[in-house]
């Protein structure tokens, strides 16, 4: 497999200092594959935000190693190529905008980063039109609805040339439509530039858009692998706190009734199960 | 008997009134809000949500229209507008935001203290508080910032409760949360109102809330009333919320789609266990409810 972010036994504590400090994070271990899309589920305070600032070295672990593509988020002279590497878009969309228009802030990481204002014209350009914001570039991102922030921001990641964005909770403040946005601009950036998405929400109907479903509870990965094979331990997932797709909770409670649809994620998937079962 | 306890009466709202960023918030609401109802209000961002509640206590005057809490013109007087500050509890978004006290007990005793009552009275306010948000008194004295995100969220709300107002109003009570805190504030909500028989308002953009809850649902659209009825009534309506940017919940639209290709059944399905219930019923052949 070729990853791209690996965690080597970490173990991370927030209280250096005290000797018995909980742990947030216990003895993770967990590569991500280059060009995947990882949908990351725990209920609040189970460390999933954490997992993500771990990544690009906004934390950095006590115990074991996190290595963006073979370099350890440890060493302190590779973080600007870490940074690079991998991008971060919050929960939310007001505290990350820093321009009062709206490719001044996109251009704001590159321009950081010393590139040629010539190439940041075309990143700009290209990066607002991969998230469809292009045809606002020149309004104030005040006046942006939630979903078109959080593309922007996105946007201003990507202008980075990242290979990696890793989300925490981005929908979490948007409304249904703002949700459909940025949930149809990662897989468009996942699928057509193949960059690897690490996507952390408390949404099911999202984390089932996903190749693979991680499931933290207690600092410890609880759950890891394709959607169907994730939901399909609804017991247990209700049981620490989160929530699975309706369709696959009716298929689970028909199953023992008797009536078997097999691995059910989506509305869709449920209606053709059933017609197959009925015809 | 029903008995209305908040009214409106052709309310419109223009923000930035006679300047470029003129703006018509909501335009030409009359609702008729009966006292004991647990509405849902729903709608897109920028529908007017937010503006048409910020109106119920007087954060808000109307451009156009009136508000009426109890029968009484909330602007028709001072002492109208201040008691209409009272009688109708509002808690904004994220109000975990808002907590400043060094105590948890100081920050629920803030409303009721402003309101004049004596301390014995704000005392027992703050304890029957807390108890409604499922926290136990040993809260009281910690401080705030030390508690959870769901923690700080639930004294954030017994805040309001603390006021006892007729009408409580909750601007997105669960955003933000995980799915096992939304289902604690949400049951929380709803046994408040059981207990104390309030009226009780929610604003949110999750109809599958919506629909575990509420007694009656207001859809608001660019800044109008798009319907207000029963959760049957609006919830029916999927195509219309949909072009609205709505969603309705998946297990509803399982139903809608199994009907589409000829199954017959019943469409107003808003939980997995009535689902299964109609799923069973159907396969069994019954045509009986």
């Amino acid at each position: 497999m070729n990853s791209i972010i690996d965690f080597e036994n970490v173990t991370f504590r927030y209280d250096e200092q005290e000797e018995n400090s909980k742990e947030v994070l216990r003895n993770i271990n967990l590569s991500v594959e280059k060009g995947s899309f990882v949908a990351v589920l725990g209920h609040n305070g189970s460390g999933k935000s954490t997992l993500a600032k771990l990544t690009n070295a906004i934390l950095v672990p006590q115990e074991g190693k996190v290595l963006v593509e073979g370099i350890d988020t440890a060493d302190e002279d590779r973080k600007n190529d870490i940074r690079r590497k991998v991008g971060m878009v919050f929960q939310n969309p007001d505290n990350q905008i820093v321009a009062t228009m709206v490719e001044d802030d996109v251009a704001f990481g590159p321009e950081n980063l010393g590139v040629d204002p010539k190439e940041i014209r075309r990143r700009v350009d290209e990066s607002l039109k991969a998230v469809g914001m292009f045809d606002y570039r020149l309004h104030e991102p005040h006046k942006l609805s939630g979903g078109q922030k959080q593309r922007v921001a996105i946007a201003g990641v990507i202008a980075m040339q990242t290979d990696c964005i890793v989300l925490d909770e981005p929908t979490a403040m948007l409304d249904p439509r703002g949700r459909k946005e940025v949930m149809d601009t990662v897989k468009r950036l996942n699928r057509d530039m193949g960059i690897t998405i690490i996507f952390i929400t408390h949404y099911m109907d999202e984390a089932v858009q996903a190749d693979r479903v991680i499931v933290i509870d207690d600092g410890r990965i609880r759950y890891d692998g394709t959607p169907g094979n994730v939901f399909r331990h609804i017991k247990e997932i209700k049981k620490i706190g989160l929530d699975v797709p309706q369709a696959t909770e009716l298929s689970y409670l028909l199953k023992n009734d008797g009536i078997d649809l097999g691995d059910v994620l989506t509305a869709d998937e449920f209606v053709s199960a059933f017609e197959k079962l009925r015809r | 008997m029903s008995v209305t306890v908040l009214k409106t009466e052709k309310l419109t709202y223009i923000y930035g009134i006679k300047t470029p960023f003129e703006h018509v918030a909501v335009k030409n609401i009359n609702i008729d809000i009966e006292k004991g109802e647990l509405i849902g209000v729903i709608g897109h961002t920028g529908s007017g949500k937010s503006t048409l509640i910020q109106h119920f206590n007087a954060l808000l005057k109307p451009t156009e229209g009136s508000v009426f809490v109890d029968g009484v013109d909330i602007w028709q007087d001072k002492e109208s507008t201040r008691n209409a500050r009272f009688s109708v509890g509002l808690c904004f978004q994220y109000p975990e935001y808002q907590l400043f006290e060094e105590t948890v007990g100081k920050d629920i005793a803030f409303g009721p203290k402003n309101m004049g009552l004596s301390s014995e009275e704000t005392e027992r306010r703050v304890r029957t508080a807390i108890n409604f948000v499922g926290l136990d008194e040993t809260y009281l004295d910690k401080s705030p910032f030390d508690l959870s995100g769901g923690e700080k969220r639930r004294v954030a709300i017994a805040g309001v409760m603390a006021m006892e107002p007729k009408i409580l109003v909750l601007d997105e009570p669960c955003a933000g949360l995980d799915p096992k805190g939304r289902d604690t504030v949400l049951s929380l909500i709803s046994e408040y109102r059981k207990n104390t028989g309030s009226t009780v308002m929610i604003v949110s953009h999750s109809m599958e809330d919506v629909a575990k809850i509420a007694t009656k649902v207001l859809v608001m659209n660019k800044g109008e009333e798009a319907m207000f009825g029963t959760v049957d009534e609006v919830y029916s309506r999927a195509d219309e919320l949909v072009s609205m940017g709505l969603n309705i919940p998946e297990i509803t639209s399982v139903f809608l789609k199994l009907k589409e290709k000829g199954f017959d059944v019943r469409t107003d399905i808003y939980t997995v266990e009535d689902g299964r219930k109609e799923l069973l019923r159907y396969l069994k052949g019954g045509s009986a409810k």
